[in-house]
Parts: structure tokens; sequence; C-alpha cells
């Protein structure tokens, strides 16, 4: 994989410029590094402005339509986080990210609808899966590289959609699968917003947990493998373990959001899970800033997002059929020809206002039209 | 018998209509660096642009294909001149998510134009077959493998024994050394993204009388253009337009033998197999890192 020329780093949550990867990687140890606190406050404070907009549709202050594709941002924004894992911090390119989502939205949606498992036992049993056959893709990555690698995966998605489209039993075939709002422990039946405000929850842990996985050795061998295999290894570490970690995040990440994606939408359809799907997750995390933590989420804002609240609202735009397609067309390449590092160093501006720990949902705005 | 060969000669006329896309696809492949997804899209676009000349002219196909084509072609100048020239900043994958923005664009563009329903496309040849050892092959069929194998037997001959051909080689091997030789790279390369362009317009008319005219005609040829050419390796030219008979060939006789459903998923699982035993494709080269 080639290295990003104008590629920025973030080392303890220090951002650092250069391009320079295996550099920094060893010289990080000795390093003088600025302990910084974690970003928890910044991400709880954007989880619980996300948690308050239900509650601000149901005073109607915004469509409900709105609440809808904003659950459909995070969910999406769940996959590019996992996908970053892979390819962001370690460079290993996967297409085969809608086979993964597929296969958790239609097994949580078997496993809840036609077995009556409860909620949170499907979803171990959907994310436990697909984690087992990204953990085998991670084993065929030792033998594949690069380009070999994303195609044989976007093979492997293949085979799942036209597992999708027969096995009628679990899948339902054309005619698409229902699902219902989760039901926690049997008791609890979530409506809309609890189910959104559950999407927040999760997505929010996820970012914990990530933020504290790549700042742990296990992320900084990954991003060592990144920068060279080779010298990896002469460093003592283990390619196996890692790779297989990598893989088993992403196709883990992808079954979640899969699985909410099911059970928010409460609905799936064999044809969605294509290349353009996995196409869309890998500009997510491009657009949104390759290694970061923040970025997916501003990416999946930028992909599913902007098309859905922005352009079909704008009154010409919106009206034409295909006009809102080739607006997100021109801006996904607009927004990688001219932030090529993603749209997260789109200024200090928004990193200061980022720092104070402010809601960074209204100032996405501006940058994205 | 019969139907075996029946169903080698449908092999290769779908062959051909992978191997074409697969073309274009390795030679931007070989010149940039990077996977083209929008093939099939540029391919679909200018399907589009021939159906309508051909119905608003009552033109033949022969003449409807060729203007086809050439739109592709001034479609793919535009491509590398607008964008992918003011993009060797970024990084291959984001020049990949490029490509995937010019799907979007695309599929947009396509019903705005043209309409949403979906076109019919004439046959080059109406009507006639061939009936060789009890299988039956019609003139079309023939017409399209003699036309997929000439032109890219011709385009091999360009590569190997012209001049430019060999700039072109040049500027695949090294783009560096080829721009201190002298070779014009940024004429090679959008001369590569025309090239390609025109032929996935070509492919995807010989695809569009089995199949309509419409946006996502060309989804499938796309995935297996890929495929062929991870099959058939990304390091020769010629490589994935083997790899793109051999999927073909084996996705029919497995759907035909085997299982009608599950015969393309088998046929990707053999090759995930295939690829990993040999990791660089059929006709591939290991290639030595140096750390």
């Amino acid at each position: 994989m080639r290295k990003f020329p104008k590629e920025r780093r973030e080392i303890d949550g220090k951002k650092q410029g250069g391009s320079d990867v295996n550099g920094i990687e060893k010289k990080e140890k000795g390093q003088k590094v600025i302990e910084k606190k974690p970003p928890y406050k910044a991400y709880l404070l954007f989880g619980l402005f996300l948690i308050l907009l239900p509650t601000v549709q149901k005073m109607g202050l915004i469509g409900s339509a709105t609440i809808t594709v904003l659950g459909t941002v995070i969910f999406y924004a769940i996959v590019g986080i996992g996908m970053n894992v892979l390819l962001g911090y370690s460079g290993l390119i996967s297409l085969g990210t809608a086979g993964f989502m597929g296969m958790g939205a239609y097994l949580s949606a078997y496993l809840t609808a036609d077995l009556n498992l409860p909620f949170l036992l499907s979803v171990i049993v959907s994310v436990g899966i697909p984690l087992i056959i990204g953990l085998v893709i991670g084993l065929i990555s030792l033998r594949l590289a690069g380009y070999y690698l994303a195609i044989a995966t976007l093979a492997v998605s293949e085979i799942f959609r036209q597992v999708f489209i027969e096995w009628d039993a679990v899948t339902n075939g054309f005619s698409g699968k229902n699902a219902s709002y989760p039901k926690l422990f049997g008791v609890i039946q979530f409506d809309r917003q609890l189910t959104f405000i559950f999407m927040v929850v999760v997505l929010i842990g996820l970012m914990i947990f990530t933020y504290n996985f790549i700042h742990s050795r296990t992320g900084r061998a990954l991003l060592t493998m990144r920068g060279s295999e080779a010298a990896a290894q002469a460093m003592g570490i283990n390619l196996l373990r890692y790779k297989l970690t990598a893989f088993g995040i992403a196709t883990a990440y992808a079954a979640i959001g899969g699985v909410l994606y099911v059970h928010f939408i409460r609905f799936a359809y064999p044809s969605g899970w294509n290349l353009m799907l996995s196409l869309q997750i890998l500009a997510v995390i491009v657009i949104g800033g390759m290694q970061t933590i923040e970025g997916p989420i501003l990416g999946s804002f930028v992909v599913f997002g902007v098309p859905e609240l922005i352009l079909k609202q704008l009154p010409v735009i919106g009206n034409v059929d295909g006009l809102a397609y080739v607006f997100t067309g021109v801006l996904i390449v607009v927004v990688i020809m001219f932030y090529p590092s993603g749209m997260i160093y789109l200024g200090n501006d928004i990193k200061k206002f980022w720092k104070k720990g402010r809601k960074h949902g209204k100032e996405q705005l501006p940058a994205s039209e | 018998m019969s139907t075996f060969l029946q169903i080698l000669f449908s092999s290769l006329e779908t062959g051909s209509v992978y191997a074409l896309a697969s073309l274009g696809i390795i030679i931007i492949f070989q010149t940039s660096r990077m996977q083209n997804f929008a093939q099939g899209s540029v391919g679909m676009l200018n399907a589009f642009v021939a159906t309508f000349f051909l119905i608003n002219t009552g033109a033949s196909p022969y003449l409807a294909a060729l203007v086809g084509m050439l739109s592709a072609f001034v479609t793919g100048v535009l491509v590398d001149f607008v964008i992918m020239r003011n993009a060797k900043h970024v990084g291959a994958i984001g020049k990949e998510i490029i490509t995937f923005g010019l799907i979007m664009f695309f599929l947009g563009i396509a019903p705005m134009i043209f309409g949403t329903s979906p076109l019919s496309f004439p046959r080059f040849i109406q009507d006639g077959t061939y009936q060789i050892m009890g299988a039956s092959v019609t003139y079309n069929a023939v017409l399209n493998i003699v036309v997929g194998l000439s032109l890219m037997t011709v385009l091999f001959l360009f590569l190997q024994k012209t001049k430019w051909g060999l700039a072109v080689r040049v500027t695949a091997s090294s783009e560096k050394t080829a721009q201190l030789m002298g070779v014009p790279t940024k004429l090679i390369t959008m001369g590569a993204w025309a090239v390609a362009a025109s032929l996935g317009a070509l492919s995807a008319l010989m695809l569009a009388p089995a199949i309509t005219v419409n946006v996502s005609m060309m989804d499938s040829v796309q995935i297996s253009a890929l495929v062929a050419c991870v099959l058939g390796g990304f390091q020769t030219f010629y490589g994935p337009v083997i790899g793109a008979y051999i999927i073909g060939l084996s996705k029919n006789l497995l759907s035909f033998y085997v299982s009608s459903t599950w015969g393309e998923a088998l046929m990707y699982l053999l090759i995930l197999i295939f690829i990993i035993f040999r990791p660089n494709g059929l006709i591939g080269k290991k290639k030595i890192k140096k750390v």
C-alpha cells in the first residue's frame, strides 16, 4: 500500500504533520509525549447532543425523516470506524464490508423474528459468526497483498450476496426480511426514539473503545505494520496476530452496523449489500479522514446524510430525479481533490471548537455545503 | 457434446464482454496505479448515448456503437483532464474513491438525460445462425467474439510493436523514469483513460441486446472484470483478458453442470482458493519488496 503524501497522524492525541510513517513510529518511545487527556468528554458531549435530537424532533423543530437519516449516519459511522482500524491504522484494504454488514443484519433479523431469541443473545451470535469469518479472511490476508486482497474480499462479499438472495429460509429472498425494534431482556420494548438513543450509546461506546485500542500496544503494532510489514516483523511484531485482530475488529463493527441497521430500518433487502455499499464505506473513511476516530462520523454524514438532508431538500436539485446523485458524486470528488487527508482537518477553527468540546454537529454544515 | 459446445460459444461471448472491461481496468491500472471502479458506469452511460443516437436517427447499430465509443473516448479524456490530472497528490485509495464519486455522478446523470425507463439496443446482426456439431451460434455472437478478440489482438500488437506502445509500457513500469526519458506520461495516461472508456462502452453494447440498456446493466460485469484482473494477475496486460475468458467459461459450466443457483458463488469460491495458492494471479510475478 502506498503512503499518502500529505498525511497527518495522531500520536497520543497530538497531531503531527509530515509524511514519514515509520520515522514517527520508531521515535515514538523516545519522544517526549505530551500526556493529553483522552477526548472522552468531547465524545460524551457529542453523544448527549445526539441523544437529545429525538426530543427536539418531538418538539417539532426537526422533521421525523431527519432522525431516520441521522440513524443511518450513525450505523454507517460505526462500520466506518471499524473499517478505519483496518485501512487507516493497518493498511489492509477490504471491499467486503457490505457482505459482513448484510450478514449481521440478516442473522439478527432471523434470530429475533423467526427463532424468538432474546435481542442481546442474537446480537452476540450475529456479530460472532461474521467475526469468525473475518478472522478466516485475516488468515487469507497473510497470503495476499494490496489489490489482490481487496478483490478477494469483494469476491467473498459477492458469495454472501448470492446467499442472501438464494437462502430463502433465513433471508426471505427477494421479498426482503422484516425485523422489529429491539426488545431488551424480554421486557423493555424499544420504540424508534429509544432505538436511536441505543445506537448513539453503542456509537459512543465503540468510539471510546476504539480510541483506547488504537492508543494501546496493539494499535501501535498495527501502525508499524502499516508502515512496513518487513520492518514490523523485524521488530518482533507477530503479523498473523495483528492482521487477525484488525480484520476481526473491522468485521465485528460491520456486523454491529448491520444489526443496528436491521433493527432501526426494520427491513433488509438482498440487493443492497453490494460493491456500491462497500465503496461508500471506503468513501466515508477517505472523506472523513483516515486514522482518526471522529473522521468516519463526519464522512458518514457527508456520504449518507448530506444527500438526504440537504441536497434533496434544496428547491431545484431535490425535484429532479438523479440530481442529488450527481451532486453527491461531485461532492465526493471535490472533497478528495481538495482535502486528500480528510475533512476532519478542514481547518484549525473546527479543531479549536472540537478541543473546547463544543458540539460539532453545527459546525459541520457549512463545511459540507 | 452439443450442449458443451453451446456453452463454450456463449462463454466466449460473455468472456469477450468481461475481457474488454477488464482490459480497460488493467490499462488504467498499469498507467495510473489505481483500480477504476467506474469502468462499468462509463460503459453504461455511453451505451445510453449510443442507444439514444440509434433511436433518434435510425442509424445502423454499427454506427451507433461507433458514436458510443467516440463519446466514451471523450468521456475518458474529460475524466482525466478535469479530475485525475489534478489529483496527483491524492493517494491510491483516494483516487479509487474518486472513481466511486464518478459512479455516483454517472448514475445520476444517465436517467436525467435519457429518462428512467430502460432502452433496448438491437443486435448488430439481426438473425441467422451457424450450426456447428449440433450447437447453434448466432452470427451476432460470432461477430462479438471476433470483434472482441481482434480488438484485443490489435491492442496487444500496438503495445508490443509500436513506439507509442513502448511508451505505455515504460509508463507502466515506472512513471518517473518514463518522464526522464522524455515520454509524455500525461498524454499516455489520458490516452489510457480514453481507450479504457471506449472498451467499456463496447463491452456494454455487446451486452445490451441480451439485457436492456439500464443504469445497473454493468454492475456484474464490473465485479467480474475486477475478479478477472486478480485471477490473471495485475502485472501483465494479457493476464486479465485470459482471466476474463476463464471466468466466462467457468461461470457457465458451473451454472449448467453443478447448480444454476449456486454456480456463480461456487466460482468465486474456487477463484479464492486458487489465488490463495497463487497470490499473484495466474500470470503473476512476485515482486521483491525492498525495505
